[in-house]
């Protein structure tokens, strides 16, 4: 840990540094900060800034060992020529050059956020603090210049504005579900790339496509009818990859009989990224191609997104398999929870032979409040930004791209769904949730664990697997846990 | 508005003092120190009275934080005031950097040295030319220091109709601007011009070394006027402290004026007696007495309090300073240092002795009429003497007007900007 130099109660000047005492000292005692620095906790290595934060996190006090107040190279800033009078603290030069420069205005930043975020909420709010704070953030930060910290922190800047502008009123609402971040205002062309680059760098789009396709291989293995119901079908990717495995099983039944039901999402004309129509024309195409029976069925949510089991279409004797990605890059976790919490409860009166879940992976709930889970978040991120980069380390460009379709509306929908619940609730997964109205883990199996371990593999070694429950697969990057893969069946399902 | 009650804040007025005779209360409602928008604000001000602006919160916070000695929290919220502050920015930016410095100060024990090093990089960019431009381009957009003089010259010449031979003292640090007027006064009077001589003691060491400059200047403009006049400067003083009868080389056959604009505050808390003793030793025809209303010095032992008083001053002087000047005037910029200077002072530096640089303790109108009561009585002003203060008010921007006082035998004036009390002129004889 730093040592403190300048330790403040003793208020004795005498634990100052010694200042010079030449005629340009203009002696405001700056010196006395100390440079002290432990170059150990600031590494300069910038993938391991989260690690950074997260120690930051671990322990709240700790935070003020850190304060970059502390570890100011601080020189005398007394400089009559520039400006007379004037005393400056630190000096920006500082703050810019170099390694060092760049782990410091890091650290500056997550403290200047995690300012905004208290007086957004904390004892002492203040929204005129708040959106000072804001303001000089943006001054320091863009989204698409800079290093990893700097984007996030200009993502995060974006949403903590958002949430002081639109918050409490009727117009929060409305800017979560039509913001100008959302994902329907990017054109369509930018929306695909940006998901065929993040499939392609990271492990993200198929971790949870596998692991969920794995279990349900393994649990339909003898039946004739599969019925899958896909809660954001998109692209319908996942649903490519299992008809081809379902067609290559060898030594097996023949392929079953494969219908899948998308729900779409009436109301206001939006687009998607693809419409599950052109969705369902692609897949009844492919799975022509490789000779797969299949069917494909739509079924729309009200407007208000909510799901009712009775305008299913089920056929007897069919495997019920309820689908749910709700992970990076969908986009439904935060929009409708209300939507998802319908859906999952459909899901139980349906008695699905398995319920496949990915969803993101938050950290342990802290007394923090608003402003603990608004550190966890920026952690979050910053794992996932220090992950793409892995996958993206020439391509600045298409990272900014996926940033700018996915992360950020995210950012902002995370951000507002933690706002919104205030630290009040205990955060619940939708995993916990599962297990608590009654679903029952069904075990990942050892080939689905391998298989996930060979899928990172292809990728950076900073990524691991690790088994949290024998129903649940986490995806993490370095230290920090970010998907999670969870497989479950109804109590009353045939087996 | 004449006659009318007005009190200072209540919350901030010394109820240890007895006002008794002074029954001052505004009709105006007092509102926290916050309620002053500004103009130029950009961040919108539509919140709840109680948040309060996002500088002065954060400065309070921080000067709590120095007096219960938590360290961790001094260092977050300089830090953050730092990050947020500017001498460049709009009010709070302003207010946030210079009271950031004087609270560093205050926790690093570094007040003296600093206030040093202010005092010399002022003084080194400071010359007859700058400091001109400076006092005649405020006195030009404000009536913060014109008021004064318009109300003194009214009560000297009154008091010293009929008189042939005039001295005139005056303390302070005006650079002559106030005499033009009254020297042109006495040369159109009806009878003969009487002789002037005037003593001017300067405290301020930047204000010294012009003073050369100024007493050619005041002498040819006398010899233009007609006026028979002298010219001398005092400006050996440490404090004013050290005043004296023979030093000011008063002469029986003359009639005093004692003139003392924003003088007294100079003077060290302790000696403010003797010097108003002093005074009286003199025999003069009237004291004029002008001083900025604020109250730097009954919470010497409170930090907090303190703080709390001199940030609502320093709030509303730099909000008139906003409302007055162009956005982009230099001018500006020199008066809110010269503040800086003054909130290390006072907040930063114990008061020892033997130290170098003026008090800036202010006290507040009624806090001086206590200590001058001791040796003088309060002369009302005229008619005449209100009619050009207030058409003296009339020349500036709306927000200005005047509050005469009321008492059992008080006299004296409030210059108000939106109706708070900003500055207090008074008139005493013995």
């Amino acid at each position: 840990m730093v040592v403190d130099e300048l330790d403040l109660s003793d208020y004795s000047p005498t634990t100052t540094a010694t200042t010079t005492t030449t005629e340009d000292d203009h002696g405001c005692n700056w010196n006395g900060w100390s440079p002290v620095v432990d170059w150990d906790m600031l590494s300069g290595d910038h993938d391991d800034f989260h690690d950074l934060i997260e120690s930051m996190m671990d322990d709240k006090t700790m935070l003020h060992h850190h304060h970059p107040a502390r570890v100011l190279n601080v020189h005398d800033g007394c400089n009559s020529a520039v400006s007379p009078g004037t005393v400056m603290m630190m000096d920006e030069e500082v703050t810019n050059n170099g390694g060092g420069g760049q782990d410091f205005k890091g650290l500056r930043l997550v403290h200047l956020l995690m300012a905004a975020a208290e007086s957004l909420t904390g004892m002492n709010k203040s929204r005129d603090l708040a959106r000072v704070i804001l303001v000089r953030l943006k001054e320091l930060v863009s989204p698409t210049d800079g290093t990893n910290m700097e984007r996030l922190a200009a993502y995060f800047t974006e949403a903590l504005l958002g949430l002081l502008e639109g918050a409490g009123g009727v117009h929060g609402k409305h800017m979560l579900n039509n913001g100008p971040c959302h994902r329907d205002d990017h054109h369509q062309t930018d929306v695909l790339a940006a998901f065929q680059l993040l499939q392609d760098m990271s492990p993200y789009v198929k971790f949870g496509h596998f692991t969920a396709n794995q279990a349900i291989l393994e649990a339909v293995g003898h039946d004739r009818r599969v019925h899958i119901v896909d809660y954001d079908i998109m692209e319908g990717i996942q649903w490519a990859s299992l008809m081809q495995a379902l067609v290559s099983r060898k030594d097996g039944p023949p392929a079953p009989h494969l219908r899948i039901t998308a729900l779409s999402r009436g109301g206001s004309g939006r687009r998607s990224i693809a419409t599950v129509q052109e969705t369902g024309r692609r897949l009844v195409a492919f799975a022509a191609s490789i000779g797969q029976p299949f069917s494909f069925h739509q079924c729309r949510l009200d407007s208000d997104e909510t799901f009712r089991p009775t305008t299913l279409k089920l056929v007897r004797g069919e495997a019920l398999v309820m689908n749910c990605m709700l992970h990076l890059p969908h986009f439904s976790t935060y929009r409708a929870p209300d939507s998802v919490a319908s859906y999952l409860s459909g899901a139980k009166t349906l008695n699905p032979r398995l319920v496949c879940l990915v969803e993101e992976e938050v950290g342990p709930t802290m007394d923090g409040g608003f402003v603990g889970r608004f550190m966890d978040s920026l952690h979050h991120y910053s794992a996932l930004y220090d992950s793409l980069e892995a996958g993206f380390p020439m391509q600045g460009r298409a990272r900014a791209l996926v940033e700018r379709v996915f992360l950020g509306p995210r950012i902002t929908g995370s951000l507002a769904r933690i706002y919104r619940a205030r630290g009040d609730e205990e955060s619940c997964s939708w995993g916990d949730w599962l297990g608590a109205v009654g679903f029952h883990p069904i075990s990942i199996t050892f080939a689905n664990h391998c298989q996930a371990k060979l899928l990172l593999g292809l990728f950076n070694d900073g990524y691991r697997v690790e088994e949290l429950a024998t129903n649940k697969l986490v995806l993490g990057w370095k230290s920090r846990r970010l998907l999670s893969a969870s497989v479950w069946t109804s109590p009353n399902s045939e087996l | 508005m004449e006659r009318t009650f007005f009190t200072p804040k209540e919350a901030r007025y010394p109820n240890n003092q007895s006002n008794g005779h002074y029954q001052l209360e505004m009709q105006s409602t007092n509102q926290p120190q916050s309620s002053h928008t500004s103009t130029s604000r950009s961040s919108d001000s539509g919140e709840p009275c109680g948040d309060g602006k996002w500088a002065s919160k954060l400065l309070r916070e921080c000067a709590r934080a120095i007096t219960e000695k938590d360290s961790a929290k001094i260092h977050h919220l300089l830090w953050m005031l730092n990050e947020l502050a500017s001498p460049y920015g709009d009010c709070d930016q302003k207010l946030a950097s210079y009271f950031l410095q004087a609270l560093f100060c205050k926790a690093t024990e570094s007040g003296q040295r600093c206030f040093k090093t202010l005092t010399s990089v002022a003084e080194k960019s400071h010359s007859f030319d700058s400091a001109r431009k400076l006092i005649l381009k405020f006195q030009e957009v404000s009536p913060w220091t014109t008021f004064g003089h318009v109300a003194s010259n009214g009560a000297i010449l009154e008091a010293l109709e009929g008189e042939s031979k005039l001295h005139i003292i005056d303390i302070s640090d005006t650079l002559c601007t106030q005499w033009p007027t009254l020297l042109e006064a006495l040369a159109t009077r009806n009878d003969e011009t009487p002789h002037l001589k005037l003593t001017v003691v300067v405290t301020a060491s930047i204000v010294r070394s012009v003073m050369k400059e100024i007493s050619q200047r005041m002498e040819k403009f006398a010899r233009l006027m007609g006026v028979p006049f002298e010219f001398n400067v005092i400006s050996g003083l440490n404090s004013l402290g050290e005043l004296t009868k023979e030093a000011l080389g008063v002469l029986e056959d003359e009639a005093i004026a004692v003139n003392c604009i924003g003088a007294l505050r100079k003077i060290e808390v302790e000696e403010r007696g003797d010097v108003v003793r002093m005074l009286r030793s003199l025999h003069p025809r009237v004291v004029t007495v002008v001083e900025e209303e604020a109250d730097f010095s009954s919470f010497k032992n409170d930090f907090v309090k303190c703080f709390e008083e001199c940030l609502r001053f320093y709030t509303l002087y730099f909000e008139m300073l906003e409302e007055s000047f162009v956005p982009t005037s230099n001018e500006r910029l020199m008066l809110e240092r010269e503040c800086s200077r003054s909130m290390v002072r006072v907040l930063a530096c114990e008061d020892e002795k033997g130290h170098d640089g003026d008090c800036e303790r202010r006290e507040r109108g009624s806090q001086w009429s206590e200590r001058l009561k001791e040796a003088f009585s309060p002369v009302g002003f005229s008619d005449d003497c209100v009619d050009d203060v207030k058409a003296l008010l009339k020349r500036y921007r709306t927000g200005w007007s005047h509050v005469l006082t009321q008492g059992d035998d008080s006299s004296g004036i409030y210059l108000t900007w939106k109706d708070e009390a900003v500055v207090w002129a008074s008139a005493w004889k013995p």
